[in-house]
């Protein structure tokens, strides 16, 4: 677990977001960067071919965005590497790209004011990328079909502002989670439209002050558990099979006396996943371990019931990180001083 | 105003002759009617320009002085000397703690300072990471790849003399190695050694015989003045006499010209060893001594060989005693070789005065100079070390605030006063005239001030203000409150500024301005949130009257899932909720008599019943709700089994439809769109229930 080697790399840009772009290649490594430039203000995706031994981030091929890039996701789409990515003008942006030289090859969008009003929405790709599901802030829930030439899209929900999404993530096919302010968190069957199927709302302790959940992560193999992250470092995950009991793995208001949770961050929680890279006996009934990142400079790792793991402790924020599909060792980051850190685990 | 308008297009006359003038070309027909002014994205203005037909917006981009270095850099710079200083802080504040005295200067603080001084250094550029050539090219005399950068140059300038006290011995070498790396920065404003030298390679390969080309010989002498042994070795090999088919008929001529690059290669150096550099080293004076008058000794015996007779080729027998001249600290040569002050100044170090001696002798060394190579120009570098040479803080302070701007001015306070209690006291004293607070502070504020203009750097800020102990938290505050509450991000972030110095009460304001504007936005959710968060009850009463305006009816129809996710919102009854919590026990009512429709339970009816009566004696539950709630609960009042209100009960309600219907004569009364007959069916149901309940009890 411990770190092999930290690279950083200054954009002279403010990073928005960070992937990897998911390709199986010996040859190399390529990973896609959100930026914006304060003072032209214009935004941009970069692809950017790393070359660890070289210590080189090099930008390949770049695409303007409309405005601010609000989510990323990198997945495929027919064999070939898919972005996409929603803006805080709300539009939404699908780039195909070639995996051969890593150019972006065709665009299809669905222009500003569409799918969500700003100030932000978050979207999730569902693996092979047919489908896409976006949330807003303005309340709004859109499933988006994908074809290669354009995009169709439905809305499913619209909570006319009463509820604003943070994050979305696809559970199965059909479902997806949503997650919002007060710590709720929403479960969704899109055949059955007009509301949420389920929705979380723990009766956190009296004096715990509530927040936001900014990042939710679901995993392949338990379809039935969702993993969220957001203020006072509370990373929590909710089982549906227990409706209203969480499973705190950390934060500032977690437990008290001799059952004090440890907590790896007292701030935001900017982005949860879990980590590939830990192999975990999956008949276990504990939560899978999971990455974390946070506005105190925070990379760490959680596993319930263990001491958690630092990576990297930054003077700065560290506002979103991926783990590498193919390499789960290696963890891209993006830090709030206009640089992209590059980890390496052992 | 824009030239190009002519003199009667402007809008502001302006006098005096001192102010600079920027056309500005926007393609409107004259005249301008109107311009109005506001700060754009980065360092931009943008300048909207409203003529008789026709407006143009046109932005103006304000760069600084400094061209040297890009506004990305000097971003990245800002957010790399946050840890040093923050770590120099903690320590002073951690001395000053144990040593209960005011004054924090440890004998050893210097140490410390040093090292700050170190980190900030790296930051402003190290040596360029360029591979180095397979093949050394042999005409490369210059050697590249550091990027010079004046502040840098001038970061090192007061470190050297304010900071590292290790190195006060051999402060004349330090100088040396100083313009050996710098000396190319003065190029661009007057003639320099090292910018002969790029010249003179670039015509090397035009050059047939090198020696008899007096520029060769000039340029020797040049480089030998300011103590650039290696490139003085390198370009001596370049001497025709090395080439193998001359070698036979010019042996004399070819041993003079080793005999002096020996002696130059063995120039003793009172400095601890540097690594791949020409010269001898010694680290104790008298060792110095010695070794410097034997190597002395070993050219004047040269200068007086038979040899040079023998030497028929005059260009190189004269430009090699002339190299012999400057070692033995001829002045006349050492002036005619240097091109300015500095370089004068530094081969007086090496030749003439090679032993270290106080600051005071150095500056009186330093006029002379001045005064033997008049400037026409000055470099910013120059002033600065002028003002460095006569103990002049204020001077010094002004030379960077000046050239080089508010980041070097904070920063390098903490250098000039680590070894000076006479600066600390001039830096530190509360002054009158500066409204209290030190010139340390005043300097602080005013790079904070320049970190807080900027949307990448106003989190840093924070740092600085907060070690200014008299305005820094009000401008803190200041900073705070301005930041945009539009994006949870920023928003955020500020509330976690806020956590860290305990600003409780500024979050909260900042929560509420964000609850506002999100709720004028139509996020209500985020609205009622962010009003929660600041446990602002007042303001979340207001707004719950304006939610159920807005609501209308669609709270009673089957609609109601929309609801269920601010309800959640709200939380426990023990949060702070305002009016709010109305729609809590709306919810709990509706829910109970969702269970009466379907079932047909008596005790499922009561807890109905319990819900209507709390909704009812509950003053935040709005009048408009009340007769669309009573209608809600016919089935309840009209119970088949038995009467599910008391006599009191009964009454209460009764009592409220008294109320509603004074209310009626009201103008602002907005009538429930129910059936005509809802409020005959309710007041039957009532009477009918009273009766009951009357012979029940």
């Amino acid at each position: 677990m411990a770190v092999r080697g930290i690279q950083r790399f200054p954009q002279n840009q403010y990073v928005d977001a960070v992937r990897w772009l998911p390709i199986e290649s010996a040859l190399e490594r390529l990973a896609v960067v959100a930026l914006f430039d304060l003072d032209s203000d214009a935004s941009s995706i970069q692809i950017h071919s790393l070359n660890l031994n070289q210590s080189s981030l090099e930008p390949y091929s770049s695409w303007a965005s409309p405005s601010r890039i609000s989510s990323l996701k990198a997945s495929h789409f027919l064999n070939k590497p898919l972005i996409v990515a929603s803006t805080s003008g709300g539009s939404l942006h699908l780039l195909f790209s070639d995996s051969s030289d890593a150019s972006f090859q065709s665009q299809v969008s669905l222009p500003e004011g569409s799918l969500h009003s700003v100030p932000a929405s978050s979207v999730d790709l569902l693996d092979g990328g047919v489908q896409c599901v976006t949330a807003g802030e303005d309340g709004k829930l859109n499933l988006v079909a994908i074809s290669d030439s354009n995009l169709n899209y439905r809305r499913l929900f619209d909570s006319a502002g009463l509820v604003s999404y943070t994050a979305v993530r696809w559970a199965s096919p059909s479902e997806f989670a949503t997650a919002g302010y007060g710590f709720t968190l929403h479960w969704w069957d899109h055949r059955k439209p007009g509301g949420p199927v389920s929705h979380f709302k723990a009766n956190w302790d009296k004096k715990f002050t509530s927040g936001i959940v900014h990042s939710i992560d679901i995993h392949p193999s338990r379809k039935h558990t969702c993993l969220a992250g957001g203020s006072l470092g509370t990373v929590f995950a909710w089982d549906l099979r227990w409706q209203q009991q969480p499973i705190i793995l950390s934060g500032a208001g977690a437990g008290s006396g001799n059952n004090a949770i440890q907590s790896i961050s007292e701030s935001e929680v900017w982005e949860v996943q879990y980590d590939r890279c830990i192999k975990s006996n999956t008949s276990s009934t504990r939560i899978l371990p999971s990455m974390i990142c946070s506005e105190d400079g925070i990379l760490g790792v959680i596993e319930q019931g263990e001491e958690p793991i630092e990576l990297l402790a930054e003077p700065c924020a560290i506002n979103s990180f991926d783990i590498d599909q193919h390499n789960p060792t290696d963890v891209i980051c993006s830090l709030e001083w206009e640089a992209v850190a590059i980890l390496t685990r052992q | 105003m824009p030239s190009d308008t002519g003199g009667n297009g402007s809008l502001v006359p302006f006098s005096g002759d001192s102010t600079a003038v920027y056309p500005l070309h926007h393609g409107l027909a004259s005249p301008i009617r109107r311009i109005s002014i506001s700060f754009s994205c980065g360092n931009s203005l943008r300048l909207s320009l409203f003529a008789a037909a026709s407006a143009k917006i046109v932005e103006v981009k304000l760069s600084g002085e400094d061209n040297e270095i890009s506004d990305a850099h000097r971003r990245r710079i800002a957010y790399g000397s946050v840890a040093p200083f923050a770590m120099l802080q903690s320590r002073r504040s951690s001395l000053s703690a144990l040593l209960k005295t005011p004054s924090p200067y440890h004998s050893d603080w210097w140490e410390h300072v040093l090292q700050y001084s170190k980190e900030i250094g790296s930051l402003l550029g190290g040596p360029k990471l360029t591979p180095s050539p397979i093949i050394e090219n042999p005409s490369a005399i210059v050697k590249g790849g550091e990027e010079a950068t004046s502040l840098k140059a001038a970061w090192e300038l007061i470190e050297m003399f304010y900071v590292d006290k290790q190195s006060q011995a051999w402060l004349p070498e330090r100088l040396v190695d100083w313009l050996a790396d710098y000396d190319s920065l003065f190029t661009s404003t007057h003639e320099t050694i090292h910018g002969k030298l790029v010249d003179f390679e670039k015509e090397l390969v035009n050059i047939q015989v090198i020696e008899d080309d007096p520029r060769y010989w000039d340029l020797l002498s040049s480089a030998l003045s300011v103590g650039w042994l290696d490139i003085v070795a390198k370009m001596l090999r370049l001497h025709g006499s090395y080439q193998l088919d001359q070698l036979s008929h010019r042996e004399i001529e070819n041993g003079l010209v080793e005999a002096v690059a020996l002696l130059i290669s063995q120039m003793p150096h009172l400095r601890p060893e540097s690594v791949g550099k020409l010269g001898e080293c010694y680290k104790s004076k008298p060792d110095f001594i010695k070794a410097w008058e034997k190597w002395r000794s070993q050219i004047t015996k040269l200068d007086c060989s038979p040899y040079w007779i023998q030497c028929d080729n005059q260009q190189t027998r004269e430009g090699l005693r002339n190299l012999l001249q400057i070692m033995l600290g001829n002045s006349e040569s050492l002036c005619m070789a240097t091109c300015y002050w500095i370089e004068l100044y530094i081969s007086h170090f090496l030749y003439i005065r090679p032993f270290t001696m106080g600051i005071e002798s150095m500056y009186n060394l330093a006029q002379k100079c001045i005064q033997l190579k008049p400037r026409s120009s000055t470099h910013r570098l120059s002033g600065l070390m002028i003002g460095i040479l006569e103990e002049n803080t204020e001077v010094v302070l002004a030379e960077c605030s000046r050239e080089f701007g508010p980041w070097l001015v904070a920063h390098a306070i903490e250098l000039l006063t680590a070894g000076s209690e006479q600066a600390e006291m001039l830096l530190h004293e509360e002054r009158y005239s500066l409204g209290g607070i030190s010139i340390a502070e005043l300097h602080r504020l005013v790079y904070a001030q320049i970190l807080s203009s900027h949307a990448l750097t106003w989190q840093i800020a924070p740092i600085y203000l907060t070690s200014c102990m008299k305005q820094g938290m009000g401008l803190l505050e200041n900073l705070l409150y301005r930041q945009s509450v539009q994006h949870n991000d920023v928003l955020l972030k500020n509330i976690e500024i806020c956590r860290l110095y305990e600003l409780d009460h500024i979050s909260s304001n900042i929560m509420k301005i964000a609850g506002v504007y999100h709720w004028k936005h139509g996020r209500k959710g985020a609205g009622v949130f962010w009003l929660q968060q600041a446990q602002d009850a007042s303001c979340l009463d207001r707004i719950a009257q304006q939610l159920f305006d807005s609501v209308g009816k669609s709270i009673s129809d089957e609609n109601f899932k929309q609801w269920e996710g601010m309800i959640e919102l709200l939380g426990s009854e023990s949060k702070p909720a305002g009016g709010l919590e109305f729609l809590h026990k709306y919810r709990d009512f509706k829910k109970s008599l969702q269970k009466v429709s379907v079932g047909k339970s008596t005790d499922a009816a009561r807890q109905a019943v319990g819900s209507l009566i709390l909704l009812m004696k509950n003053p935040s539950t709005p009048q408009r709700f009340w007769l669309p709630l009573l209608y809600d609960s016919l089935k309840l009042l009209n119970w088949q089994d038995c009467p599910l209100l008391s006599v009191s009960e009964t009454n209460l309600l009764l009592n409220k439809l008294q109320e509603l219907s004074l209310a009626k004569l009201r103008p602002q009364y907005t009538e429930p769109s129910l059936p005509s007959d809802a409020l005959s069916s309710i007041r039957l149901a009532l009477a009918i229930n009273l009766g009951r309940a009357i012979l029940d009890e």
